[in-house]
């Protein structure tokens, strides 16, 4: 049998009138790192504390390896919610231990293992301080610690990287990179969509509760209308290029303008059209960005 | 002064006790350096055999994990230390101050003018000691002598050629103080001696006469046995109205800690909700259990040590039929308060909260002293004795006044139980539905009705 798969069937819960997920389907394969996207209120919390049971579905299944998910299975899972939640008075080494024996470790690989992630996380120093004694970044990385300690089959990050500063995302991108490479099933939310093209090997888009892109980062990037990004000095808005048929200015930056351009659309004409406009800088058909990706499945 | 010295040694012991504990977790090993034994922990997540204490742990799953935590964090607060040292100081006060106010054998020095015969003497002597007073006899010059002691306070009184007493102070007739009761013995004394002597009775018919007792008094209605247990009922009905709401606190706030910080998602992601619910409730149980019981045995040992009354008549049994009560109360109002805890969304919610908790409890404490003070139980207090809210405070004071029997006593017990049961099934429900709902307080409505799908 191949790799494992934390499948998502249909999941469909709704509070009230407000519909939270819609018959909402898709699935992560271990060894990657998936991204999981959507604007606020998507859906995206519930569907992760779905994974946990911690939401009662109105319909729809988990399923892990082939079978309906069982706490057992949740027992090797690794969850880090999008509120951080540890005891504020207890201190670091011990809370984590306490969680790894509650994953099922006996209490010295779970004292070892959470040392070692402290270690790995750059807080080994903070292990016998109070949770609350440390900062918002370093109570980051002890929650997401508190996610590893049990070695889990399954990583479920709720924004892991929310608020950090580059360094630490650095080195949180890196562990979770690691864990996917060891066969570790990664699922992250988030709305940095410049990190998760940087981390992730695919992505799940949802809006409404609803599944409305997913597909590889490569793929999703590759798949399209073309991008041209053309730079054109002194004209900083593109307005050459508004207005012509076919050709929409996606964003602009750094006086630069990325062009979608429909299928008819001959890009010498647009070069010409550019060149009348002023002196030509930059030139150059480009991929697909995830915010492209993003905002073009959501449109 | 040897019951001050035995309290100070016990207080000094605790306050001991807590210095060593505190600075045995200032001693860390390196690797894990929160433990106390550190593992060398260079080896990272390699499981190795369990110790004795993961067996213990392991043998009620995680429910046993959840209750462990709680045990170690509730008893390493200072707050409880302090609360635990504080609540035996109280208990040996009530019981040790007693005991030394009445058995404290006064001295008193009586003057005498004139001479005092051997059989009086014998006489003033066995009044004294009858009043717990040691009587000590001071010749005086003469009577002006004798004033001038008695107003610096030397002696306590003067008796005059023996026939007359002279004082210092006038007492009344309703003065129950010891220097009253002296003085009236002693008059007592010498009138009887005045007596004897118009009677022209020998020295050997006094002292026969002396030596006689009060006649035996029958009564047609049954005599209220449990009297000395009385102070027992009142001072352990305000400990387990103490304790009983300290430890539904305990409950509430450990709940209510762990929803606002969040922290339950995380546990809810590998342990259900009833075994939460339930670690916490065995753990804080567990702790209130030993708090209670140190208490207890300590209020026994003390009693016992200083010949207080607290220990006669049916005042053990009613101790520890309190100490029960206090255990299946508290079985009962957890839930309660667990549930509530988590329907709390802040701190500051809790007054509101606990208010309406607390109506059955004391009602069942007011009842119950009322009950213990008079003697007597009325109907009402029967049938609170019987309702789970109340049992707890009724139920014990019935049983010092001797108004049960023993299948009364387990039909309640029972009773007791099966509500529990009852309640703890009722507030995993409520506590599933709102321990992660976050926002707002969860109203009760909400949540009953979709306990029910």
């Amino acid at each position: 049998m191949g790799v494992s798969l934390l499948e998502l069937t249909g999941l469909t819960r709704r509070f009230g009138s407000v519909v939270a997920l819609d018959g909402l389907s898709f699935s992560v394969p271990a060894g990657e790192v998936v991204g999981f996207l959507g604007p606020n209120g998507a859906g995206k919390t519930t569907t992760m504390r779905a994974i946990f049971d911690l939401v009662d579905l109105d319909s729809g299944t988990v399923a892990w390896d082939g079978h309906p998910i069982t706490a057992a299975d949740r027992r090797r899972f690794g969850y880090m919610p999008e509120e951080r939640g540890l005891y504020p008075s207890m201190l670091v080494g011990e809370q984590l231990e306490y969680l790894g024996k509650l994953h099922g470790m006996g209490a010295a690989s779970a004292a070892a293992a959470a040392a070692q992630w402290l270690e790995r996380l750059g807080v080994g120093e903070r292990a016998t301080s109070r949770v609350d004694a440390l900062s918002h970044g370093n109570q980051q990385r002890v929650q997401l610690a508190a996610a590893l300690v049990h070695s889990p089959e399954v990583l479920v990050l709720d924004e892991p990287l929310a608020g950090l500063d580059p360094t630490a995302i650095d080195a949180i991108g890196q562990v979770l990179v690691d864990q996917a490479a060891a066969g570790c099933c990664v699922l992250l939310s988030s709305h940095q969509l410049d990190l998760v093209e940087d981390l992730c090997e695919a992505v799940t888009i949802i809006d409404h509760g609803r599944l409305v892109a997913s597909g590889r980062v490569d793929d999703l990037a590759a798949s399209g209308r073309r991008r041209l990004v053309v730079r054109v000095e002194g004209d900083r808005t593109a307005a050459w290029a508004s207005g012509r048929p076919g050709v929409s200015v996606s964003e602009v930056s750094g006086g630069a303008a990325r062009l979608v351009l429909d299928d008819g659309v001959d890009s010498q004409d647009l070069l010409r059209a550019a060149m009348a406009a002023g002196s030509v800088t930059e030139f150059a058909f480009g991929r697909r960005r995830l915010s492209e990706v993003f905002r073009e499945a959501l449109a | 002064m040897t019951h001050a010295l035995v309290l100070l040694g016990v207080v000094a012991l605790a306050a001991l006790r807590i210095w060593f504990r505190r600075r045995s977790r200032g001693a860390r090993g390196r690797g894990a350096p929160w433990r106390r034994s550190g593992s060398s922990g260079q080896s990272g997540a390699r499981f190795r055999p369990a110790g004795p204490r993961d067996v213990f742990e392991r043998a009620i799953g995680d429910v046993g994990l959840v209750a462990a935590r709680e045990i170690r964090e509730r008893t390493r607060g200072r707050t409880f230390r302090f609360g635990t040292v504080l609540i035996l100081a109280a208990v040996a006060a009530a019981i040790v101050i007693p005991v030394v106010r009445s058995t404290k054998p006064g001295a008193e020095r009586i003057g005498v003018v004139g001479t005092l015969p051997a059989s009086l003497r014998s006489a003033v002597v066995a009044a004294g000691a009858s009043v717990h007073t040691r009587v000590t006899l001071a010749p005086e010059p003469d009577l002006t002598a004798a004033k001038r002691d008695l107003r610096a306070g030397a002696i306590a009184l003067v008796i005059v050629d023996a026939r007359t007493i002279v004082t210092a102070k006038a007492v009344t007739s309703s003065d129950t103080s010891a220097g009253a009761a002296l003085e009236r013995t002693i008059a007592n004394a010498v009138s009887l001696h005045l007596a004897f002597e118009a009677a022209g009775i020998t020295a050997a018919q006094a002292a026969a006469l002396a030596r006689s007792t009060p006649a035996r008094v029958t009564s047609l209605a049954p005599a209220p046995t449990h009297s000395a247990a009385r102070p027992t009922s009142l001072y352990g009905l305000i400990l387990l109205f103490i304790l009983l709401q300290q430890y539904g606190t305990w409950t509430l706030m450990g709940v209510l800690e762990e929803k606002a910080s969040r922290v339950v998602e995380v546990l809810l992601a590998t342990v259900r909700p009833v075994q939460l619910l339930a670690g916490k409730v065995l753990g804080i149980g567990i702790v209130a259990l030993a708090q209670a019981g140190l208490v207890v045995a300590f209020a026994l040992v003390l009693a016992k040590a200083v010949g207080s009354d607290l220990l006669t008549g049916a005042a053990p049994v009613e101790l520890l039929s309190e100490l029960l009560w206090l255990l299946l109360g508290y079985a009962f109002y957890c839930w309660v308060y667990a549930a509530t805890g988590s329907m709390a969304e802040r701190q500051d919610q809790l007054q509101s909260l606990t208010f309406p908790l607390s109506i059955p409890i004391i009602l069942g404490y007011v009842t119950a002293l009322v009950a213990a003070s008079s003697g007597n139980a009325s109907t009402f207090f029967k049938v609170l004795a019987y309702l789970p809210p109340t049992a707890p405070f009724a139920m014990p004071v019935l049983v010092g006044l001797g108004g049960v029997t023993w299948w009364e006593f387990v039909a309640s017990v029972l009773l007791s139980v099966a509500a529990t049961v009852a309640m703890a099934r009722l507030a995993a429900g409520v506590y599933r539905r709102a321990i992660l709902r976050t926002g707002r307080r969860v109203a009760l409505r909400e949540v009953f009705s979709k306990a029910r799908t």
